[in-house]
Protein backbone atom coordinates (compact mmCIF):
# COMPACT_ATOMS: atom_id res chain seq x y z
CA UNK A 1 0.00 0.00 0.00
CA UNK A 2 1.45 3.05 -1.43
CA UNK A 3 -0.89 5.26 -0.39
CA UNK A 4 -0.14 7.21 1.86
CA UNK A 5 -2.41 9.07 4.11
CA UNK A 6 0.18 11.81 4.92
CA UNK A 7 0.52 12.81 1.41
CA UNK A 8 -3.12 13.47 0.93
CA UNK A 9 -3.31 16.77 -1.03
CA UNK A 10 -5.41 19.81 0.73
CA UNK A 11 -9.06 20.04 -0.98
CA UNK A 12 -9.37 22.31 -3.68
CA UNK A 13 -12.26 24.83 -2.03
CA UNK A 14 -14.11 24.48 1.07
CA UNK A 15 -17.52 25.88 0.71
CA UNK A 16 -19.82 26.80 3.78
CA UNK A 17 -23.19 25.21 3.39
CA UNK A 18 -25.77 27.46 4.79
CA UNK A 19 -28.82 24.38 6.19
CA UNK A 20 -31.92 24.95 7.14
CA UNK A 21 -31.72 23.08 10.59
CA UNK A 22 -35.05 24.28 12.08
CA UNK A 23 -36.26 19.90 11.03
CA UNK A 24 -33.67 18.19 11.67
CA UNK A 25 -32.63 16.67 14.98
CA UNK A 26 -29.33 15.40 16.32
CA UNK A 27 -29.43 11.44 15.28
CA UNK A 28 -29.34 9.81 18.97
CA UNK A 29 -30.01 12.84 20.81
CA UNK A 30 -31.00 12.06 24.44
CA UNK A 31 -34.65 13.61 24.67
CA UNK A 32 -36.02 15.83 27.66
CA UNK A 33 -36.89 14.25 30.56
CA UNK A 34 -40.56 14.39 30.19
CA UNK A 35 -40.56 13.48 26.61
CA UNK A 36 -38.15 10.75 27.77
CA UNK A 37 -41.11 9.44 30.18
CA UNK A 38 -43.73 9.88 27.32
CA UNK A 39 -41.55 8.02 25.04
CA UNK A 40 -41.04 5.37 27.55
CA UNK A 41 -45.06 5.36 27.91
CA UNK A 42 -45.29 4.75 24.20
CA UNK A 43 -43.11 1.46 24.34
CA UNK A 44 -44.97 -0.13 27.22
CA UNK A 45 -45.58 -2.97 24.56
CA UNK A 46 -42.36 -3.32 23.38
CA UNK A 47 -41.69 -4.07 27.44
CA UNK A 48 -44.20 -6.08 28.71
CA UNK A 49 -43.47 -8.13 25.58
CA UNK A 50 -39.74 -8.32 26.45
CA UNK A 51 -40.47 -9.20 30.05
CA UNK A 52 -43.15 -12.19 28.60
CA UNK A 53 -40.99 -13.39 26.06
CA UNK A 54 -38.12 -13.75 28.18
CA UNK A 55 -40.03 -15.13 31.12
CA UNK A 56 -40.73 -18.54 28.92
CA UNK A 57 -36.98 -18.99 27.28
CA UNK A 58 -35.60 -18.08 31.02
CA UNK A 59 -35.26 -21.80 31.71
CA UNK A 60 -35.55 -23.61 28.50
CA UNK A 61 -32.10 -24.86 28.40
CA UNK A 62 -32.67 -26.76 31.58
CA UNK A 63 -33.95 -30.11 31.77
CA UNK A 64 -36.60 -29.36 34.81
CA UNK A 65 -37.12 -25.85 33.30
CA UNK A 66 -38.87 -23.75 35.49
CA UNK A 67 -38.86 -25.82 38.65
CA UNK A 68 -35.59 -24.34 38.87
CA UNK A 69 -37.03 -21.01 39.75
CA UNK A 70 -38.75 -22.50 43.00
CA UNK A 71 -36.03 -25.33 43.62
CA UNK A 72 -33.17 -22.67 43.35
CA UNK A 73 -34.26 -20.60 46.58
CA UNK A 74 -35.14 -23.91 48.04
CA UNK A 75 -32.18 -25.59 48.07
CA UNK A 76 -30.53 -22.16 49.29
CA UNK A 77 -33.21 -22.49 52.57
CA UNK A 78 -32.10 -25.87 53.11
CA UNK A 79 -28.31 -25.61 53.20
CA UNK A 80 -28.62 -22.25 55.53
CA UNK A 81 -31.09 -24.40 57.56
CA UNK A 82 -28.29 -27.32 57.79
CA UNK A 83 -25.74 -24.42 58.50
CA UNK A 84 -27.03 -21.79 60.43
CA UNK A 85 -30.01 -23.56 62.43
CA UNK A 86 -28.11 -26.88 63.12
CA UNK A 87 -24.59 -26.19 63.05
CA UNK A 88 -24.45 -22.74 64.37
CA UNK A 89 -27.80 -22.54 66.26
CA UNK A 90 -28.29 -18.89 64.93
CA UNK A 91 -31.77 -19.65 65.33
CA UNK A 92 -31.82 -18.92 68.83
CA UNK A 93 -34.97 -17.56 70.54
CA UNK A 94 -36.51 -17.30 67.06
CA UNK A 95 -40.36 -19.79 67.26
CA UNK A 96 -40.83 -20.86 63.63
CA UNK A 97 -37.09 -20.57 62.32
CA UNK A 98 -38.10 -22.38 59.25
CA UNK A 99 -40.46 -20.01 58.41
CA UNK A 100 -38.67 -17.06 59.63
CA UNK A 101 -35.70 -18.45 57.05
CA UNK A 102 -38.10 -19.22 54.15
CA UNK A 103 -39.30 -15.78 53.85
CA UNK A 104 -36.07 -14.09 54.72
CA UNK A 105 -34.31 -16.11 51.97
CA UNK A 106 -37.33 -15.26 49.28
CA UNK A 107 -37.85 -12.26 49.65
CA UNK A 108 -33.90 -11.55 49.71
CA UNK A 109 -33.74 -13.47 46.48
CA UNK A 110 -36.54 -11.31 44.90
CA UNK A 111 -34.14 -8.40 45.22
CA UNK A 112 -30.75 -9.84 44.46
CA UNK A 113 -31.95 -11.38 41.18
CA UNK A 114 -33.84 -8.15 40.45
CA UNK A 115 -30.99 -5.93 40.62
CA UNK A 116 -28.05 -7.79 39.23
CA UNK A 117 -30.15 -8.52 36.23
CA UNK A 118 -31.18 -4.70 36.02
CA UNK A 119 -27.93 -4.07 36.11
CA UNK A 120 -26.95 -5.89 33.47
CA UNK A 121 -29.76 -5.27 30.86
CA UNK A 122 -27.86 -2.61 29.32
CA UNK A 123 -24.11 -4.54 28.77
CA UNK A 124 -26.38 -7.80 27.87
CA UNK A 125 -28.53 -6.30 25.59
CA UNK A 126 -25.92 -4.22 23.28
CA UNK A 127 -26.88 -5.25 19.91
CA UNK A 128 -30.80 -4.88 20.65
CA UNK A 129 -29.71 -1.40 21.52
CA UNK A 130 -27.26 -1.05 18.30
CA UNK A 131 -30.33 -2.50 16.05
CA UNK A 132 -33.30 -0.20 16.96
CA UNK A 133 -34.18 3.56 18.67
CA UNK A 134 -35.87 3.25 22.08
CA UNK A 135 -35.54 5.14 25.42
CA UNK A 136 -33.05 2.57 26.78
CA UNK A 137 -34.74 2.89 30.28
CA UNK A 138 -36.65 0.29 28.67
CA UNK A 139 -34.78 -2.78 28.80
CA UNK A 140 -33.96 -2.27 32.72
CA UNK A 141 -37.26 -2.03 33.32
CA UNK A 142 -38.48 -5.14 31.06
CA UNK A 143 -36.16 -6.96 33.07
CA UNK A 144 -37.61 -5.80 36.05
CA UNK A 145 -40.78 -6.74 35.28
CA UNK A 146 -40.12 -9.93 33.78
CA UNK A 147 -38.33 -10.93 37.37
CA UNK A 148 -41.70 -10.03 39.22
CA UNK A 149 -43.69 -12.19 36.87
CA UNK A 150 -41.21 -15.21 37.89
CA UNK A 151 -41.42 -14.65 41.30
CA UNK A 152 -45.23 -14.58 41.61
CA UNK A 153 -45.18 -18.27 41.70
CA UNK A 154 -42.71 -18.28 44.07
CA UNK A 155 -44.40 -15.81 46.37
CA UNK A 156 -47.24 -18.23 46.66
CA UNK A 157 -44.75 -21.63 47.21
CA UNK A 158 -43.13 -19.09 49.89
CA UNK A 159 -46.64 -18.69 51.93
CA UNK A 160 -46.93 -22.63 50.87
CA UNK A 161 -44.20 -23.73 52.74
CA UNK A 162 -44.97 -21.04 56.16
CA UNK A 163 -48.69 -23.05 56.04
CA UNK A 164 -47.39 -26.51 56.29
CA UNK A 165 -43.87 -26.85 57.52
CA UNK A 166 -44.16 -27.38 61.82
CA UNK A 167 -45.11 -24.95 62.96
CA UNK A 168 -48.01 -24.46 60.45
CA UNK A 169 -49.16 -21.00 60.66
CA UNK A 170 -52.56 -19.66 59.72
CA UNK A 171 -53.91 -17.49 56.44
CA UNK A 172 -55.02 -13.90 58.03
CA UNK A 173 -56.35 -10.70 55.94
CA UNK A 174 -52.91 -9.61 56.80
CA UNK A 175 -50.87 -11.54 54.28
CA UNK A 176 -53.05 -9.67 51.83
CA UNK A 177 -50.11 -6.29 52.55
CA UNK A 178 -47.48 -8.80 50.89
CA UNK A 179 -48.80 -7.32 47.71
CA UNK A 180 -47.78 -3.75 48.47
CA UNK A 181 -44.87 -4.48 49.86
CA UNK A 182 -43.79 -6.38 46.89
CA UNK A 183 -44.82 -3.29 44.74
CA UNK A 184 -42.38 -1.01 47.10
CA UNK A 185 -39.95 -3.40 46.48
CA UNK A 186 -40.29 -3.67 42.73
CA UNK A 187 -39.98 -0.12 42.71
CA UNK A 188 -36.57 0.08 44.99
CA UNK A 189 -35.04 -2.77 42.74
CA UNK A 190 -36.36 -0.68 39.63
CA UNK A 191 -34.27 2.38 40.91
CA UNK A 192 -31.42 0.89 42.24
CA UNK A 193 -30.96 -1.43 39.16
CA UNK A 194 -31.36 1.57 36.80
CA UNK A 195 -28.26 3.44 38.72
CA UNK A 196 -26.24 0.34 38.22
CA UNK A 197 -26.98 -0.20 34.76
CA UNK A 198 -25.57 3.10 34.20
CA UNK A 199 -22.66 2.27 36.21
CA UNK A 200 -22.02 -1.15 34.11
CA UNK A 201 -22.52 -0.08 30.82
CA UNK A 202 -19.36 2.55 31.63
CA UNK A 203 -17.37 0.34 33.96
CA UNK A 204 -17.80 -2.94 33.28
CA UNK A 205 -15.64 -4.26 36.11
CA UNK A 206 -18.31 -3.30 39.27
CA UNK A 207 -20.33 -6.75 38.14
CA UNK A 208 -17.57 -8.46 39.92
CA UNK A 209 -18.31 -6.20 42.91
CA UNK A 210 -22.32 -6.58 42.81
CA UNK A 211 -22.39 -10.15 44.15
CA UNK A 212 -20.09 -9.23 46.67
CA UNK A 213 -22.12 -5.82 47.70
CA UNK A 214 -25.63 -8.17 47.68
CA UNK A 215 -24.05 -10.66 49.97
CA UNK A 216 -23.15 -8.28 52.40
CA UNK A 217 -26.58 -6.69 52.14
CA UNK A 218 -28.19 -10.21 52.52
CA UNK A 219 -25.57 -10.60 56.24
CA UNK A 220 -27.46 -7.00 57.17
CA UNK A 221 -30.74 -8.02 56.70
CA UNK A 222 -31.09 -10.28 59.06
CA UNK A 223 -32.24 -13.54 56.99
CA UNK A 224 -30.86 -16.52 59.39
CA UNK A 225 -30.68 -14.74 62.66
CA UNK A 226 -32.77 -12.73 64.97
CA UNK A 227 -31.85 -8.91 64.93
CA UNK A 228 -32.35 -9.01 68.68
CA UNK A 229 -28.86 -10.29 68.73
CA UNK A 230 -27.52 -6.76 67.67
CA UNK A 231 -30.08 -4.99 71.00
CA UNK A 232 -27.06 -3.82 72.59
CA UNK A 233 -25.74 -2.42 69.86
CA UNK A 234 -27.65 0.75 69.10
CA UNK A 235 -25.61 1.65 65.79
CA UNK A 236 -25.61 -1.36 64.21
CA UNK A 237 -29.47 -1.76 65.15
CA UNK A 238 -29.65 1.44 63.57
CA UNK A 239 -27.86 0.32 60.29
CA UNK A 240 -30.15 -2.34 59.96
CA UNK A 241 -33.53 -0.70 60.54
CA UNK A 242 -32.31 1.27 58.12
CA UNK A 243 -31.76 -1.52 55.75
CA UNK A 244 -34.64 -1.26 52.90
CA UNK A 245 -34.47 -5.04 52.30
CA UNK A 246 -34.11 -5.60 56.07
CA UNK A 247 -37.23 -3.37 56.03
CA UNK A 248 -39.55 -5.44 53.24
CA UNK A 249 -38.41 -9.14 55.06
CA UNK A 250 -39.06 -7.75 58.56
CA UNK A 251 -42.55 -6.14 57.35
CA UNK A 252 -43.32 -9.73 55.44
CA UNK A 253 -42.25 -11.33 58.59
CA UNK A 254 -44.78 -9.25 60.75
CA UNK A 255 -47.74 -10.15 58.47
CA UNK A 256 -47.25 -13.77 57.91
CA UNK A 257 -45.30 -14.96 60.82
CA UNK A 258 -46.66 -12.71 63.48
CA UNK A 259 -50.22 -11.77 62.63
CA UNK A 260 -49.31 -7.90 63.89
CA UNK A 261 -49.77 -5.23 61.48
CA UNK A 262 -46.30 -3.52 60.55
CA UNK A 263 -45.32 -0.01 62.05
CA UNK A 264 -46.72 3.39 59.61
CA UNK A 265 -42.49 3.77 60.40
CA UNK A 266 -41.32 0.68 58.21
CA UNK A 267 -43.81 1.57 55.47
CA UNK A 268 -43.12 5.32 55.09
CA UNK A 269 -39.26 4.28 55.50
CA UNK A 270 -39.50 1.52 52.58
CA UNK A 271 -41.47 4.13 50.70
CA UNK A 272 -39.24 6.41 50.40
CA UNK A 273 -36.24 4.04 50.20
CA UNK A 274 -38.49 2.79 46.53
CA UNK A 275 -39.85 6.76 45.42
CA UNK A 276 -35.82 7.93 46.11
CA UNK A 277 -33.99 4.98 44.34
CA UNK A 278 -36.56 5.12 41.73
CA UNK A 279 -36.05 9.32 41.05
CA UNK A 280 -32.40 8.92 41.84
CA UNK A 281 -32.36 6.28 39.06
CA UNK A 282 -34.13 7.48 36.51
CA UNK A 283 -32.65 10.90 36.23
CA UNK A 284 -29.20 9.34 36.44
CA UNK A 285 -30.32 6.50 33.60
CA UNK A 286 -31.48 9.60 31.46
CA UNK A 287 -28.56 11.24 31.71
CA UNK A 288 -26.37 8.31 30.29
CA UNK A 289 -28.81 7.75 27.67
CA UNK A 290 -26.40 8.85 24.76
CA UNK A 291 -23.86 6.41 26.12
CA UNK A 292 -25.17 3.14 25.57
CA UNK A 293 -24.67 2.87 22.07
CA UNK A 294 -20.87 2.14 22.71
CA UNK A 295 -18.85 0.61 25.49
CA UNK B 1 -3.15 25.08 -3.43
CA UNK B 2 -5.52 27.37 -2.47
CA UNK B 3 -8.25 26.78 -0.88
CA UNK B 4 -11.09 29.37 -1.65
CA UNK B 5 -14.28 30.05 0.95
CA UNK B 6 -17.88 30.35 -0.02
CA UNK B 7 -21.29 30.52 1.30
CA UNK B 8 -23.74 28.64 -0.13
CA UNK B 9 -27.20 28.31 0.71
CA UNK B 10 -29.20 25.11 0.32
CA UNK B 11 -32.86 24.78 -0.93
CA UNK B 12 -35.09 23.62 1.51
CA UNK B 13 -34.70 21.23 4.62
CA UNK B 14 -32.24 18.32 3.99
CA UNK B 15 -33.10 14.78 4.86
CA UNK B 16 -29.49 14.26 6.40
CA UNK B 17 -26.68 16.46 7.40
CA UNK B 18 -23.28 15.19 8.58
CA UNK B 19 -21.19 18.18 10.33
CA UNK B 20 -17.58 17.48 11.12
CA UNK B 21 -18.02 14.24 11.89
CA UNK B 22 -14.73 11.53 13.29
CA UNK B 23 -14.95 8.10 14.53
CA UNK B 24 -11.72 7.00 16.48
CA UNK B 25 -11.50 3.70 18.34
CA UNK B 26 -8.94 3.50 21.03
CA UNK B 27 -8.05 -0.33 21.41
CA UNK B 28 -5.58 -2.53 22.40
CA UNK B 29 -2.92 -3.83 20.36
CA UNK B 30 -0.80 -6.92 20.16
CA UNK B 31 1.70 -5.76 18.26
CA UNK B 32 4.99 -5.59 20.46
CA UNK B 33 5.89 -1.67 20.99
CA UNK B 34 9.59 -1.14 20.53
CA UNK B 35 12.11 -3.12 22.75
CA UNK B 36 13.75 -0.69 25.06
CA UNK B 37 15.16 -3.04 26.60
CA UNK B 38 16.51 -6.56 25.24
CA UNK B 39 17.70 -8.09 27.91
CA UNK B 40 14.24 -7.64 30.05
CA UNK B 41 12.51 -11.93 30.33
CA UNK B 42 10.20 -12.33 26.95
CA UNK B 43 7.46 -13.80 28.92
CA UNK B 44 7.63 -10.61 30.86
CA UNK B 45 7.06 -8.09 28.41
CA UNK B 46 4.69 -10.24 26.31
CA UNK B 47 2.37 -9.94 29.13
CA UNK B 48 3.11 -6.03 29.51
CA UNK B 49 2.54 -5.07 26.19
CA UNK B 50 -1.38 -5.25 24.87
CA UNK B 51 -1.73 -3.28 28.44
CA UNK B 52 0.79 -0.33 27.41
CA UNK B 53 0.23 -0.48 23.42
CA UNK B 54 -3.19 1.32 23.68
CA UNK B 55 -3.45 2.17 19.82
CA UNK B 56 -6.00 5.13 18.00
CA UNK B 57 -7.39 3.54 14.88
CA UNK B 58 -9.51 6.15 13.15
CA UNK B 59 -12.18 4.86 11.08
CA UNK B 60 -13.37 8.34 9.65
CA UNK B 61 -11.63 11.40 9.57
CA UNK B 62 -13.48 14.61 9.87
CA UNK B 63 -16.44 14.85 7.56
CA UNK B 64 -19.19 16.79 6.46
CA UNK B 65 -21.87 15.72 3.98
CA UNK B 66 -25.12 17.05 3.28
CA UNK B 67 -27.85 14.95 1.86
CA UNK B 68 -31.19 16.56 0.61
CA UNK B 69 -34.44 15.09 -0.50
CA UNK B 70 -34.88 13.16 -3.42
CA UNK B 71 -31.41 11.96 -3.30
CA UNK B 72 -29.99 8.91 -3.58
CA UNK B 73 -26.18 8.79 -2.18
CA UNK B 74 -23.65 5.71 -3.27
CA UNK B 75 -21.01 5.41 -0.83
CA UNK B 76 -17.81 3.61 -2.80
CA UNK B 77 -14.42 2.91 -1.16
CA UNK B 78 -11.86 0.20 -0.68
CA UNK B 79 -11.92 -2.77 2.19
CA UNK B 80 -11.93 -0.32 5.67
CA UNK B 81 -12.48 3.12 3.88
CA UNK B 82 -15.19 3.71 6.28
CA UNK B 83 -18.36 2.69 4.95
CA UNK B 84 -20.10 1.10 6.87
CA UNK B 85 -18.47 3.24 10.03
CA UNK B 86 -20.69 6.39 7.99
CA UNK B 87 -23.73 4.44 7.77
CA UNK B 88 -23.45 3.24 11.57
CA UNK B 89 -23.03 6.93 12.47
CA UNK B 90 -25.46 7.99 10.46
CA UNK B 91 -28.40 5.20 11.78
CA UNK B 92 -27.08 6.00 15.12
CA UNK B 93 -25.60 2.80 16.07
CA UNK B 94 -22.94 4.32 17.02
CA UNK B 95 -21.61 7.61 18.53
CA UNK B 96 -18.83 9.85 16.74
CA UNK B 97 -15.77 10.69 18.28
CA UNK B 98 -16.56 14.45 17.33
CA UNK B 99 -19.31 15.96 15.52
CA UNK B 100 -22.69 15.14 15.11
CA UNK B 101 -25.01 13.97 12.50
CA UNK B 102 -28.87 15.70 11.60
CA UNK B 103 -31.66 14.03 10.53
CA UNK B 104 -35.12 14.85 9.26
CA UNK B 105 -36.31 11.28 11.35
CA UNK B 106 -34.82 8.55 12.38
CA UNK B 107 -32.60 6.65 9.73
CA UNK B 108 -33.51 3.05 9.22
CA UNK B 109 -30.43 0.58 7.96
CA UNK B 110 -31.27 -2.02 5.89
CA UNK B 111 -28.25 -4.28 6.44
CA UNK B 112 -27.90 -7.47 8.83
CA UNK B 113 -26.55 -5.79 12.03
CA UNK B 114 -30.04 -5.89 13.90
CA UNK B 115 -28.94 -8.62 15.88
CA UNK B 116 -32.28 -9.88 17.95
CA UNK B 117 -32.56 -12.30 20.69
CA UNK B 118 -31.06 -15.82 20.02
CA UNK B 119 -33.18 -17.89 23.01
CA UNK B 120 -36.73 -16.14 21.61
CA UNK B 121 -38.44 -17.56 18.39
CA UNK B 122 -38.24 -16.16 15.01
CA UNK B 123 -41.95 -15.01 15.60
CA UNK B 124 -41.07 -13.30 18.82
CA UNK B 125 -38.30 -11.50 17.51
CA UNK B 126 -40.30 -10.12 14.62
CA UNK B 127 -42.90 -8.77 16.89
CA UNK B 128 -40.21 -7.63 19.36
CA UNK B 129 -37.98 -6.01 16.51
CA UNK B 130 -40.91 -4.09 15.40
CA UNK B 131 -42.42 -2.94 18.71
CA UNK B 132 -38.21 -1.44 19.19
CA UNK B 133 -38.99 -0.20 16.29
CA UNK B 134 -41.98 2.03 17.39
CA UNK B 135 -45.09 -0.11 15.76
CA UNK B 136 -47.87 -0.83 17.78
CA UNK B 137 -49.32 -4.26 17.73
CA UNK B 138 -52.26 -3.96 15.05
CA UNK B 139 -49.39 -2.60 12.69
CA UNK B 140 -47.65 -5.56 13.20
CA UNK B 141 -50.25 -8.22 13.32
CA UNK B 142 -51.14 -6.10 9.81
CA UNK B 143 -47.30 -6.71 8.56
CA UNK B 144 -46.56 -10.37 9.82
CA UNK B 145 -47.02 -11.99 7.16
CA UNK B 146 -45.41 -10.09 5.04
CA UNK B 147 -42.62 -10.14 6.98
CA UNK B 148 -42.67 -14.02 7.16
CA UNK B 149 -43.34 -14.50 3.55
CA UNK B 150 -40.23 -12.27 2.60
CA UNK B 151 -38.04 -14.10 4.94
CA UNK B 152 -38.94 -17.05 3.81
CA UNK B 153 -38.29 -19.14 6.76
CA UNK B 154 -42.03 -20.76 6.82
CA UNK B 155 -42.49 -23.20 9.51
CA UNK B 156 -38.96 -22.51 11.11
CA UNK B 157 -40.12 -18.89 12.54
CA UNK B 158 -41.58 -20.94 15.86
CA UNK B 159 -37.65 -22.31 16.00
CA UNK B 160 -35.65 -20.08 18.47
CA UNK B 161 -33.60 -17.81 16.25
CA UNK B 162 -29.99 -19.39 17.82
CA UNK B 163 -31.10 -22.94 15.96
CA UNK B 164 -31.36 -20.40 12.64
CA UNK B 165 -28.27 -20.29 10.43
CA UNK B 166 -26.34 -17.59 9.63
CA UNK B 167 -28.61 -16.30 6.27
CA UNK B 168 -31.18 -17.24 8.02
CA UNK B 169 -31.00 -14.88 10.56
CA UNK B 170 -29.84 -12.24 8.44
CA UNK B 171 -32.98 -13.03 6.60
CA UNK B 172 -35.19 -12.19 9.08
CA UNK B 173 -33.42 -9.66 10.49
CA UNK B 174 -33.66 -8.40 6.89
CA UNK B 175 -37.51 -8.24 6.86
CA UNK B 176 -37.82 -7.37 10.06
CA UNK B 177 -36.32 -3.94 9.40
CA UNK B 178 -38.05 -3.45 6.06
CA UNK B 179 -41.24 -3.66 7.51
CA UNK B 180 -41.27 0.12 7.78
CA UNK B 181 -41.27 2.74 4.89
CA UNK B 182 -38.82 5.16 5.98
CA UNK B 183 -38.23 8.54 5.21
CA UNK B 184 -34.58 8.24 5.53
CA UNK B 185 -33.42 4.28 4.06
CA UNK B 186 -29.58 3.34 4.46
CA UNK B 187 -28.40 0.17 2.69
CA UNK B 188 -25.11 -1.46 3.77
CA UNK B 189 -24.82 -3.86 1.07
CA UNK B 190 -21.51 -5.10 1.45
CA UNK B 191 -23.27 -6.99 4.46
CA UNK B 192 -25.87 -8.80 2.54
CA UNK B 193 -25.90 -12.11 2.23
CA UNK B 194 -28.29 -14.92 1.37
CA UNK B 195 -29.23 -16.94 -1.48
CA UNK B 196 -30.33 -16.47 -5.42
CA UNK B 197 -34.05 -16.45 -4.73
CA UNK B 198 -33.58 -14.01 -1.32
CA UNK B 199 -31.36 -11.95 -3.17
CA UNK B 200 -34.14 -11.63 -6.18
CA UNK B 201 -37.04 -10.93 -3.60
CA UNK B 202 -35.11 -8.50 -0.98
CA UNK B 203 -34.17 -6.38 -4.58
CA UNK B 204 -37.78 -6.19 -5.12
CA UNK B 205 -38.54 -4.84 -1.59
CA UNK B 206 -35.37 -2.60 -1.46
CA UNK B 207 -36.80 -0.84 -4.81
CA UNK B 208 -39.79 -0.42 -3.06
CA UNK B 209 -38.67 1.03 -0.02
CA UNK B 210 -36.47 3.03 -2.21
CA UNK B 211 -38.93 4.91 -4.63
CA UNK B 212 -41.13 5.85 -1.15
CA UNK B 213 -38.11 6.90 0.87
CA UNK B 214 -36.97 10.60 0.76
CA UNK B 215 -33.42 9.95 0.53
CA UNK B 216 -31.43 6.76 0.24
CA UNK B 217 -27.39 6.30 1.65
CA UNK B 218 -26.42 2.98 -0.23
CA UNK B 219 -23.08 1.23 0.23
CA UNK B 220 -21.71 -0.93 -2.48
CA UNK B 221 -19.00 -2.66 -3.97
CA UNK B 222 -20.80 -3.01 -7.18
CA UNK B 223 -20.16 0.00 -9.61
CA UNK B 224 -23.06 -1.07 -11.22
CA UNK B 225 -25.11 -0.74 -8.44
CA UNK B 226 -24.15 2.51 -7.60
CA UNK B 227 -24.09 4.17 -11.46
CA UNK B 228 -28.05 2.54 -11.83
CA UNK B 229 -29.49 3.77 -8.66
CA UNK B 230 -27.77 6.75 -7.50
CA UNK B 231 -28.06 10.30 -7.94
CA UNK B 232 -24.68 11.12 -6.46
CA UNK B 233 -21.32 9.36 -5.24
CA UNK B 234 -19.00 10.18 -2.85
CA UNK B 235 -15.61 7.89 -2.19
CA UNK B 236 -13.80 7.22 1.16
CA UNK B 237 -10.38 5.79 1.19
CA UNK B 238 -8.93 5.35 4.72
CA UNK B 239 -11.25 7.64 6.50
CA UNK B 240 -10.73 10.10 3.95
CA UNK B 241 -13.33 11.61 1.74
CA UNK B 242 -11.48 12.05 -1.90
CA UNK B 243 -14.15 12.61 -4.43
CA UNK B 244 -18.32 13.98 -4.40
CA UNK B 245 -19.86 14.38 -7.68
CA UNK B 246 -22.13 12.29 -10.53
CA UNK B 247 -22.06 8.23 -10.12
CA UNK B 248 -20.29 7.76 -13.72
CA UNK B 249 -17.68 10.03 -12.99
CA UNK B 250 -16.86 8.96 -9.34
CA UNK B 251 -17.15 5.46 -10.12
CA UNK B 252 -14.73 5.87 -13.01
CA UNK B 253 -12.04 7.44 -10.90
CA UNK B 254 -12.24 4.56 -8.67
CA UNK B 255 -12.19 1.86 -10.71
CA UNK B 256 -8.99 3.67 -12.56
CA UNK B 257 -7.64 3.53 -9.15
CA UNK B 258 -8.77 -0.32 -8.26
CA UNK B 259 -7.07 -1.46 -11.25
CA UNK B 260 -3.96 0.18 -10.86
CA UNK B 261 -3.99 -1.40 -7.54
CA UNK B 262 -4.79 -4.67 -8.60
CA UNK B 263 -2.17 -4.63 -11.12
CA UNK B 264 0.46 -3.16 -8.92
CA UNK B 265 0.63 0.35 -9.87
CA UNK B 266 0.90 1.88 -7.00
CA UNK B 267 2.28 5.12 -8.16
CA UNK B 268 -0.13 5.51 -10.73
CA UNK B 269 -3.19 4.93 -8.23
CA UNK B 270 -2.27 7.19 -5.49
CA UNK B 271 -1.79 9.40 -8.26
CA UNK B 272 -4.89 8.79 -9.66
CA UNK B 273 -6.45 9.16 -5.93
CA UNK B 274 -4.26 12.77 -4.76
CA UNK B 275 -5.97 14.22 -8.37
CA UNK B 276 -9.12 13.49 -7.25
CA UNK B 277 -8.43 14.90 -3.46
CA UNK B 278 -7.31 17.74 -5.32
CA UNK B 279 -10.28 18.75 -7.19
CA UNK B 280 -12.28 17.88 -4.19
CA UNK B 281 -14.91 20.38 -2.75
CA UNK B 282 -15.36 20.23 0.67
CA UNK B 283 -18.65 20.81 1.78
CA UNK B 284 -19.14 22.70 5.90
CA UNK B 285 -22.03 22.95 7.50
CA UNK B 286 -23.08 26.61 8.77
CA UNK B 287 -26.36 26.05 11.05
CA UNK B 288 -28.91 28.14 9.79
CA UNK B 289 -31.91 28.50 12.37
CA UNK B 290 -35.27 30.03 12.12
CA UNK B 291 -35.63 32.16 14.94
CA UNK B 292 -38.36 30.49 16.97
CA UNK B 293 -36.56 27.53 17.46
CA UNK B 294 -33.04 29.10 17.87
CA UNK B 295 -33.15 27.75 21.98
CA UNK B 296 -33.44 24.39 20.36
CA UNK B 297 -31.29 24.13 18.03
CA UNK B 298 -28.47 25.55 20.52
CA UNK B 299 -29.37 22.79 22.75
CA UNK B 300 -28.37 20.34 20.52
CA UNK B 301 -25.05 21.84 19.69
Amino acid sequence: MSTKQTALPEPAAVVHLSVDMGKLTRVGARPGFLDYLVQLWDFRQFIFYDARARVQSGTRRDKLGSAWLLLNPVFNGLTYYLIFGLLLHTSGGITNFIGYLVIGIFMFQLSAGSITNGARSIQQSKSIIQAFNFPRAALPIGVNLRELMANVPLLIAMLLIVLVAPPAETISWLWLLLIPVVVLQFVFNLGIGLILARVIAKVHDVTHLLPLALRAVMYGSAVFYSYERFIDHPFILTMMRMNPIFIVIDIVRDCVLYGRVPLWQSWAALSLWALGALGVGIVFFWKGEESYVRG
Amino acid sequence: MSVDEQVMYAEGSPCVAVDRVAMRYRVASTELPVQTNTRGHLWLSRRRSPRSNLVTVKALNELSLVVGRGESLGVIGRNGSGKSTLMKLVSGQIRPSSGAVYASSTPIMLGVNAALVPDLSGDQNVVLGCLAMGLSRDEIDHSFDTIVELSGLEKSIHLPMKSYSSGMSSRLRFAIAASVDPEILLVDEALNTGDAQFADRSKRRMDELREKAGCVLLVSHSVETITEMCTRAIWLDKGDLIMDGPPQKVTKAYRDFTRHLSKGNNVSASKILEESRANLVVTEVMERVPGLRKSEANGHA
